[in-house]
């Protein structure tokens, strides 16, 4: 395998440029752009800086950028330009990377560190005191939305429940909780669980650790692919050939496409997991489009404003979750129509960045607060604590839906 | 009606097509790699504008006679029956949005100034029309750098209308910032500063200060793109008549349709699979069964009983050309009818052959080979992936994505509707 780094420089006097007719029609996709100068916009720190680069950055309003993907799901023309940019983004940091960065990354270890003193945790994160310091020293915006810790982590939970008696008819498959559904939001993995085994599915769910996004998203590319692939080496003992279903959207995207496309890990463990990857709501599609998907489900009368978020859009598999949460009786969906949250991994947290943030996320915490009937429905974690840090309304994952509709809540 | 539709294609061809189907029932999949081609344009309704010669009165009249007289154009077999009806579609799904009648096709200035024939222009474009003795100001803003009112204003007013006579123009600048310090915005960041009343108000008070009275004013097409309301409260705060006039791709106004068309596409919940290619199609006993799709992770069977294939022409990826200047269709390889002689020509005006290339279809949409054969029995083409035309020559671009769309939607309602009698019998 080639040092981390060869890859992205490598690819920057390459990848897809050549494709971009300059119509521009990513930069009227970009969230960023969109409310702050201080980022030119996708086209500009992309196909058009690019061809002057060999190499080095020619503009550090690269850093600006989110990451959140929106402009490669515009292109018309297929060009990766968030690849594109993310790639740069990490030759640019390589020999300046600050220490926040490195440590926001650290995701399990926040977890870890965190569930056993879980009160303690969470009063501290609550503290404006505590807060201001870790913006002071760290870099961590002093309002940015922080994970609620639990005394007990998903898989503590696995170990001790029962499945039920029932006899398990659609065999086994493999739960990747993620770290965020390993230590934070535990409730949802669970239900996911609880899901699975009611359709008939034994769930086997190994211990894992994190995908490496966050590591990834901040340019630590070599610490994200040692992450990646120690993790699909875990999920592989699961077994082999099963269908890894996860509710963890962003992690998900992480193993299908971004570790390649991104860091170009290129190993034969990577394309395995990433294949048989499926997102909760994809996989209950499938199911649906087979006519293998019960739908029993208890009456909901309920309007949920609906954020499907930029790193599930990324996955080019519209919107899976739309479909399923409206196969039962009485939801309705508004999507928001928004390009992301604002949050996009660990952006949202850097003081610099936080303001800029929250104008992204601002228009969607309008609609949240607009449509919604006592909920909003998301798929993943940090755009969920984002949400509901910037609406007040209580941010779900739409199996949430789906496992009271089968009567399991 | 249980039957499945997959659509390629987010355009206009593509959008309109998913939708139709979409209200009459089906369960429709739009899969496309990106946003379609609809901002790219100017985001009015061009159905036919030079034959060569300048089309004014009576375009579907035009598109008979354009149709008789060319053998190999979308319009030999789309006729203006079916032009009306796809405009008609498109009005009844965004009321309050064109103006015009069919009946004439209006005279409007570009950004630099040209007078461009269309059917349907945007309300917020109608009062741009040109007739004698008009007075017009075009009023340019410093820090957009996509429209100079002098060349508009000059060029303008060195033309002679079509029924003799000209328009009286002038030119002027306001210097005001789409937001703080930027000194060189796109016109999609002014159209977003729009949306707030607060700078609506603060662009009207600067507009005063340079308009004169009974003048008509003439702006970049800027003016507002989600608040649809914006346009009707400038013109109210001015009290003089304004028209916006579209500037280089992505056009707001354009981008407003798109933004629609899409919204009413999900609304009605057409599944719209955005960022992922088709990679081909799997056939089975002359019919297509399902679409293999490019999504992450690995690829996804969109299976269907109906295809709608509308994914543009040349300029939008939609036929390829290699350096041995042989075209084809990737995604799907369809035959293509290549016009004889050179694909292009070093005339810069001329018509560029390259751009007639496409698939040959029957009037109900089913793409033809060159023995006059239907290829698949329920793929349906639409759009710019058409043979025959030069829609950026013609402005026919619309005219054709319009007719086609509706066409290939009710070709394939017709046929679950015959299925479905023969079945009762």
């Amino acid at each position: 395998m080639p040092e981390p780094l060869e890859y992205p420089k490598a690819m920057l006097t390459r990848a897809t440029l050549d494709a971009c007719i300059k119509c521009t029609i990513c930069e009227t996709a970009c969230p960023v752009s969109a409310v702050t100068p201080l980022f030119p916009g996708p086209k500009f720190v992309g196909p058009q800086a690019e061809r002057f680069r060999d190499g080095e950055s020619v503009d550090h309003s690269l850093d600006y950028c989110s990451s959140c993907g929106a402009c490669t799901l515009a292109c018309p023309q297929g060009v990766q330009i968030a690849e594109l940019n993310s790639q740069a983004r990490a030759v640019m940091k390589e020999d300046n990377m600050p220490l926040r960065d490195k440590l926001i990354g650290q995701t399990v270890l926040m977890g870890k560190v965190m569930t056993p003193f879980a009160p303690i945790a969470n009063a501290a994160l609550g503290n404006k005191l505590v807060r201001t310091v870790v913006e002071k020293t760290v870099g961590v915006h002093r309002d940015a939305p922080m994970p609620t810790a639990r005394l007990h982590t998903f898989q503590g939970w696995m170990k001790k429940h029962q499945p039920p008696a029932s006899p398990r008819t659609r065999g086994p498959v493999v739960f990747f909780s993620g770290c965020a559904g390993g230590y934070f939001e535990v409730e949802t993995s669970i239900k996911t669980v609880e899901v699975l085994e009611h359709l008939g599915y034994e769930v086997i769910a190994p211990k894992q650790g994190c995908c490496g996004l966050a590591q990834q998203s901040n340019g630590l590319f070599d610490e994200a692919t040692k992450s990646v692939l120690k993790l699909c080496d875990q999920l592989r003992s699961g077994g082999k050939d099963l269908t890894i279903v996860s509710a963890s959207g962003s992690c998900a995207g992480m193993l299908k496409h971004e570790a390649h496309e991104i860091m170009g890990v290129d190993e034969e463990k990577l394309h395995d997991v990433g294949t048989r990857m499926r997102e909760i709501s994809e996989f209950l599609l499938e199911l649906h489009a087979a006519g293998d998907l019960p739908t029993d489900f208890v009456r909901n009368d309920i309007t949920v404003p609906y954020h499907a978020p930029c790193q599930l859009k990324s996955q080019g598999m519209g919107m899976p979750a739309i479909t399923v949460m409206e196969l039962i009786p009485g939801v309705k969906v508004i999507e928001s129509g928004r390009a992301c949250c604002g949050i996009a991994g660990t952006y949202g947290l850097k003081k610099e960045k936080y303001d800029i943030a929250q104008a992204v996320g601002q228009p969607l915490f309008d609609m949240v607060k607009e449509k919604n009937e006592g909920i909003a429905v998301c798929d993943t974690e940090t755009c969920r604590w984002q949400i509901e840090k910037g609406s007040g309304v209580k941010t779900v994952h739409p199996i949430w839906l789906v496992h009271k509709a089968y009567g399991l809540s | 009606m249980d039957s499945r539709a997959v659509v390629v294609g987010a355009g206009m061809a593509g959008l309109v097509s998913a939708i139709r189907l979409r209200q009459a029932g089906m369960d429709v999949t739009l899969v496309t790699q990106g946003i379609g081609g609809i901002q790219l344009g100017q985001g009015t309704i061009d159905v036919l504008g030079y034959v060569p010669e300048r089309v004014l009165g009576q375009p579907l009249a035009a598109v008979t006679a354009y149709g008789n007289a060319h053998p190999h154009h979308p319009y030999a077999i789309l006729s203006a029956d079916d032009v009306r009806a796809g405009v008609e579609f498109l009005r009844a799904l965004l009321p309050d949005t064109f103006v015009g009648d069919l009946e004439r096709n209006y005279l409007l200035p570009t950004a630099i100034g040209a007078l461009r024939p269309t059917a349907l222009p945007q309300v917020t474009m109608a009062e741009g029309e040109c007739t004698p003795g008009k007075q017009m100001v075009f009023v340019g803003l410093r820090q957009l750098k996509d429209f100079w009112p002098e060349l508009v204003a000059g060029n303008v007013a060195r033309t002679e209308l079509p029924g003799g006579g000209r328009v009286s123009t002038r030119a002027a600048w306001l210097d005001l910032p789409a937001r703080a310090n930027e000194v060189d915005s796109t016109p999609l960041y002014y159209a977003r500063a729009m949306d707030d009343p607060a700078y609506r108000k603060r662009f009207v008070d600067a507009l005063r200060r340079v308009v004169e009275p009974g003048e008509t004013v003439g702006l970049p097409g800027v003016l507002g793109l989600a608040d649809r309301g914006a346009f009707a409260d400038i013109t109210a705060q001015l009290g003089q008549p304004v028209f916006e006039i579209s500037t280089i791709p992505p056009s707001v106004p354009g981008m407003r349709l798109n933004d629609a068309l899409t919204r009413l596409a999900k609304d009605a919940r057409v599944k719209v699979v955005l960022g992922s290619q088709v990679l081909c199609a799997n056939i089975d006993g002359g019919r297509i069964r399902s679409l293999t799709v490019g999504t992450t992770g690995r690829p996804t069977e969109y299976a269907g009983e109906h295809f709608v294939f509308a994914p543009g022409g040349f300029e939008s990826g939609g036929i390829e050309l290699d350096s041995y200047m042989k075209v084809s269709e990737p995604t799907l390889g369809l035959p293509l009818w290549v016009p004889e002689g050179d694909l292009v020509v070093a005339d810069h005006n001329a018509a560029q052959p390259l751009f007639s290339v496409g698939v040959r279809f029957d009037h109900d949409m089913r793409v033809l080979d060159t023995a006059g054969d239907t290829v698949h029995e329920n793929l349906h083409v639409a759009g710019g992936i058409l043979a025959g035309a030069s829609r950026w020559q013609e402005k026919s671009g619309d005219g054709i994505a319009l007719a086609s769309a509706v066409r290939a939607a009710d070709a394939i309602l017709e046929s679950v509707q015959n299925l479905e009698g023969a079945r009762n019998a």
